[in-house]
């Protein structure tokens, strides 16, 4: 891609949500200040070298878009899609409302829509919306300040026990713990009520340290209680605190409840019964 | 061993980069394109699938809002693919919410700006399970029949002779069943108890 | 009086309100004493009143006769007591598949006591219609604020509005072809066939020439596309063509999603005020599934919907300064509100489209230090602001071009059931966040704030209005933050009771937002409807810029905080290939300050 020095932007909303503009306006407020890269915003698409597209590409904007897009100097009209809609239709794939060229979409053409049906899309930025940081980035890339990072991956998971031959194979492996998978799987889930999805891996993770700890000694219960009350106090922050004697309680519930099962499972079928 | 800071000390602890560093020549503008900056650690980036954890059992795909995670059976090839397009993602990071393996991993990553579309996808390829006695391919992975095997006590798998009834498909299960039935005239109890078994995925 | 003779005479139905599902009379009348006014109008109308009952909490249905349904809208409307009573919308359904008819349900919003918690409730106004002839007699006809409501079932679900005044398309494109109805259960939600366009323009008045304004603009606004009829400079009639941004979310979210998905394509109706959809969202499905959410779940949406607001305001009021030429007014708004991008990035995971809602409570919790941050950036923002108002309200350029410019009267903003701010600025006293407070899925009712309104009508009022606001805003976030409980923060929902109706909403920054949920069966929606405040605000529009400036036109039509892309959930007119000079937004704006930003 061409390097430009500074880029004349006309930005056109083909049906998006708001939050792409608010994003591309909050690049020319003063924390993000593009202007200071050269990026301006013209109201014409005739002084313009860069098309901002935001949105789905909806039927009624469609018309617009084209016209403008005809409407930019032939070179070097560089299209840029800011937002998960516009990279590719988004959450409004296949829609009705969405322009497609096929009126009977979905059967010829899978999980379309989007501006790149009717334009060229030199630069895609996804998010939704993508930070201010992420647009900046996208037009530094089109400025030459920086490099591209991103790079599709194609992974081979291997199944269990099959050996590593080629760059893209990965083994499969089970993170080791020391508490059994069933009691790790029904924690995190009820976990998740009480700290929510993104913190419980790491109260997990901590409380199944102490539980390993815990272990060690003669009496784990007593001593998993006393590590816990210890970790409470270091962390400080209350609801830490509250989830990990939730879970204490908890792994303490499913440690009994598993263990009669266990037994009363035996107990009541105790011959082999396979087929 | 070297006391890590407790989680919340350590969230906390993040900051955005102008405060100080930048506090004079800029006091409000970012000097971002120019010098690298990280996101804070709260931020929902892309996910990621980590290959070594994911065992293809398709409960992203299925909470999934706009299908940026699709799950594709290959049968023929006897393979499955989830293939994740950050092109099509909106990020609500439901699928790391789901994951039974915890294989989607959360990322802060923000720089995915890129030319080309092909780099936001991300493919992982599962092999099928295969059933010998009716030459077929079944509809989950290896993986997911391992993954299985660990939640599952092992006294239980060698109670009821799991092991050999994991790899078949349904109607090759049904038929045992029938079986099975007719030799034990109605003593069902031990072949109906496969059918509590859980598989993989939680939604 | 009602006796219970009365009710057995007119009351032959199973109604669902009861406990055991079949209804005795009795029930029915102790239903009917539950709020006050629902007795009158069942008196007034009992001829033709075929059903009653309680949906939920605070919200009553009446199946009534297609014939008397501008009647009983407008009882309801102009009610002498309840005076902010008001149709809020009204929601087409095709329920042909489960009884063979059409179904039109009007929505009223029952001020009994304006902010009173728990006097105001809801009333749905079904009225079935046989498939082969789903026509009903107009409410716009009598009532302006029916106009798009009705417009809009007829683009897309086909029912008739008789006599309807301005029977236009308003939603689908213009090369959609006649006859085909998206939202009707037999079309898929992929299927978009396409003909020649056909524009249905108002013809422009004798001695007036045409302004058109749009649909392009540059920078800020969305796509929509206004045309000022004038005389000299002033502006004579107005025709408003918008609809650009319809991308079908209802069929989208009816046709693909499951109910805990549509949360998050709810989200993305508005990327300004997407949580405020998704909280009413959540609350229509959590009332229909009858599950109270823990309070440490409602105070952290009600946190989030305030904090919402505050940078909206914010926003708001910058792009306003903008557009009367007092660009230094919107960086510094905008300097102020990036604090609280920042906050909410560091407290949900993202700058918008938070999802942090889950049918049943929220994704995140709140830990301490974030309680802090919230604290650090609210204190902040309060002494920004204080400074920022202190310098534009005393800048000439802002004020003068702000008071007395695009005076709302009451009465007209009651005739066309405006909202939120505008409507609190031309001495409308409503506000969602206190009808009906308890049991909702926020926690309004815990908090102490006041709901500021001016009589004036025009923009600077506007301007007032959502200052006051947003130093509300502040007030409530610091109380929620002091009071803040602890306990779960989601309790999990399992299958959805099938074909349940419930009504949720919000007062967003702009307005009272209204989700419609009919489910279906295997926890898929069978309706959903959504009716943003913009979508009440923009028809009013034209009777604020009858009589002013072009050059006052931009601000005018901002000053009611527009949002296309939640209205329009569905639509552009290409201009340029008619040949009419088309200005845009910026051009616009500068020949507006060119005329008026001289003093």
């Amino acid at each position: 891609m061409t390097r430009m020095k500074s880029i004349w932007v006309y930005h056109v909303d083909a049906g998006s949500c708001n939050g792409c503009d608010i994003e591309v306006l909050d690049v020319l407020s003063p924390y993000y200040d593009a202007e200071r890269l050269g990026v301006k915003v013209v109201p014409n698409p005739r002084h313009a070298d860069v098309l901002f597209i935001t949105g789905p590409l909806t039927r009624q904007t469609r018309i617009a878009l084209k016209k403008s897009y005809e409407a930019m100097p032939p070179k070097p009209r560089i299209v840029v899609a800011i937002g998960t809609c516009a990279c590719s239709g988004g959450i409004w794939y296949n829609s009705y409302a969405l322009y497609n060229t096929s009126p009977q979409r979905g059967r010829d053409r899978l999980r379309s829509g989007g501006p790149e049906m009717i334009v060229p899309i030199d630069m895609y930025i996804p998010g939704c919306p993508p930070s201010p940081e992420e647009i900046l980035y996208g037009i530094a890339q089109l400025l030459g300040i920086k490099e591209k990072k991103m790079k599709g991956e194609y992974w081979i998971a291997l199944p269990p026990g099959e050996e590593k031959k080629a760059e893209n194979e990965v083994m499969f492996k089970i993170p080791e713990r020391p508490v059994p998978l069933r009691y790790w799987l029904s924690l995190r889930e009820e976990l998740r009520r009480v700290i929510g999805y993104y913190d419980r891996d790491a109260v997990l993770n901590d409380f199944i340290g102490l539980v390993e700890k815990a272990f060690e000694s003669d009496n784990p219960r007593e001593r998993l209680h006393d590590l816990v009350t210890g970790y409470s106090l270091k962390e400080k922050d209350s609801r830490i605190g509250i989830a990990m004697r939730f879970i204490e309680n908890e792994f303490w519930r499913l440690y009994e409840e598993y263990h009669e099962w266990e037994e009363a499972l035996r107990k009541k079928y105790p011959i082999t019964a396979g087929v | 061993m070297a006391e890590a800071p407790p989680y919340s000390e350590k969230l906390k602890s993040w900051d955005r980069f102008e405060a100080e560093r930048f506090s004079r020549k800029a006091p409000i503008t970012t000097p971002y394109p120019f010098i690298d900056i990280e996101k804070p650690p709260e931020y929902r980036g892309i996910p990621h699938i980590n290959p070594e954890k994911c065992i293809g059992c398709g409960a992203c795909a299925n909470v999934c809002p706009p299908d940026a995670l699709i799950m594709e059976w290959d049968k023929e090839h006897g393979v499955k693919r989830l293939t994740y397009n950050a092109a099509r993602c909106i990020r609500c990071a439901r699928c790391i919410e789901v994951c039974p393996t915890g294989a989607m991993e959360p990322t802060t990553r923000f720089e995915i700006a890129t030319n080309n579309k092909e780099d936001l996808v991300e493919v992982v390829e599962h092999k099928l399970a295969y059933c010998e006695d009716c030459d077929e391919y079944l509809d989950f992975t290896e993986r997911q029949i391992e993954y299985v095997r660990n939640i599952l006590p092992r006294e239980i798998f060698h109670l009821y002779a799991l092991e050999d009834r994991i790899k078949l498909t349904q109607e090759e299960k049904m038929r045992r069943t029938v079986v099975k039935l007719r030799e034990t005239e109605g003593n069902i109890y031990s072949t109906f108890i496969l059918l509590n078994t859980r598989e993989g995925g939680e939604e | 009086m009602v006796t219970t003779r009365d009710l057995e005479a007119h009351f032959e139905f199973e109604c669902k309100a009861c406990e055991n599902g079949h209804c005795s009379k009795a029930d029915v009348e102790k239903i009917l004493a539950e709020r006050k006014g629902l007795k009158d109008f069942y008196e007034t109308f009992k001829e033709h009143i075929r059903e009653c009952k309680r949906m939920t909490y605070g919200q009553y249905m009446f199946v009534i006769d297609r014939e008397i349904l501008p009647e009983a809208v407008l009882w309801w409307h102009n009610h002498p007591e309840f005076k902010e009573t008001h149709l809020s919308t009204a929601v087409g359904t095709d329920e042909r598949p489960l009884n063979g008819k059409f179904a039109f349900i009007p929505f009223l919003n029952v001020q009994v006591e304006p902010l009173n918690m728990d006097g105001n409730y809801w009333v749905f106004l079904k009225t079935y219609m046989p498939a082969d002839d789903p026509s009903f007699p107009s409410v716009a006809a009598k009532l302006p604020a029916a106009l798009w409501i009705e417009r809009e079932v007829k683009d897309l679900l086909g029912f008739n509005p008789i006599n309807h005044p301005d029977p236009r398309r308003l939603i689908l494109p213009e090369d959609w072809p006649e006859g085909v109805y998206p939202l009707r259960k037999d079309m898929d939600y992929k299927h978009s066939p396409i003909t020649e366009p056909k524009t249905e323009y108002r013809p422009t008045p004798k001695d007036t020439s045409l302004v058109p304004m749009g649909p392009v603009h540059a920078g800020v606004e969305e796509p929509a596309h206004f045309r000022l009829f004038v005389k000299g400079e002033e502006i004579v009639d107005v025709d408003y063509r918008g609809f650009y941004s319809h991308r079908g979310i209802e069929k989208t979210g009816e046709g693909r999603l499951t109910y805990n998905q549509i949360l998050f394509l709810a989200e993305r109706i508005c990327g300004i005020c997407g949580y405020q959809h998704s909280v009413s969202y959540a609350m229509a499905v959590e009332r229909l599934a009858d599950v109270e959410i823990p309070d440490r779940a409602r105070y952290i949406r009600t946190l989030l919907l305030e904090l919402e607001r505050i940078h909206n305001h914010l926003l708001w009021v910058g792009i306003a300064a903008h557009l009367v030429g007092y660009d230094t007014g919107f960086m510094h708004a905008w300097r102020i509100r990036e604090p609280v991008m920042w906050l909410v990035e560091r407290l949900t995971g993202n700058r918008k489209q938070y999802g942090m809602n889950i049918v049943g409570g929220v994704r995140r919790d709140l830990l301490d230090y974030r309680k802090e941050e919230v604290l650090k950036v609210v204190r902040q923002i309060r002494e920004d602001t204080k400074k920022f108002l202190d310098i534009a309200l005393n800048t000439n350029t802002f004020i003068k071009r702000a008071e007395g410019v695009g005076i709302l009267p009451y009465k007209v903003a009651k005739a066309y059931s405006v909202l939120g701010p505008t409507a609190r600025a031309s001495g409308r006293k409503i506000d969602a966040r206190l009808d009906q407070a308890t049991k909702t899925a926020m926690a309004y009712n815990e908090v102490d704030f006041k709901v500021p309104v001016y009589k004036e009508g025009d923009v600077l009022a506007r301007v007032l209005v959502r200052m006051d606001e947003l130093f509300e805003s502040i007030w409530i976030v610091e109380q929620l933050i002091d009071q803040m409980p602890g306990g779960n923060i989601m309790v999990p929902i399992g299958d959805l009771p099938e074909y349940e109706e419930a009504l949720g909403f919000t007062e967003a920054h702009r307005g009272e937002v209204v989700h419609y949920v009919m489910t279906g069966e295997k926890n898929k929606v069978y309706r959903w409807k959504v009716r943003a405040p913009t979508y009440n605000n923009l028809p009013a529009i034209p009777e604020m810029l009858k009589g002013y400036h072009v050059a006052d036109a931009p601000i005018i039509i901002a000053s009611i905080d527009p949002c296309y892309s939640c209205t329009e959930r569905v639509q552009f007119v290409d201009i340029k290939t008619r040949k009419v000079k088309v200005l845009t937004e910026a051009e616009f704006n500068e020949l507006s300050i060119k005329h008026k930003g001289v003093f």
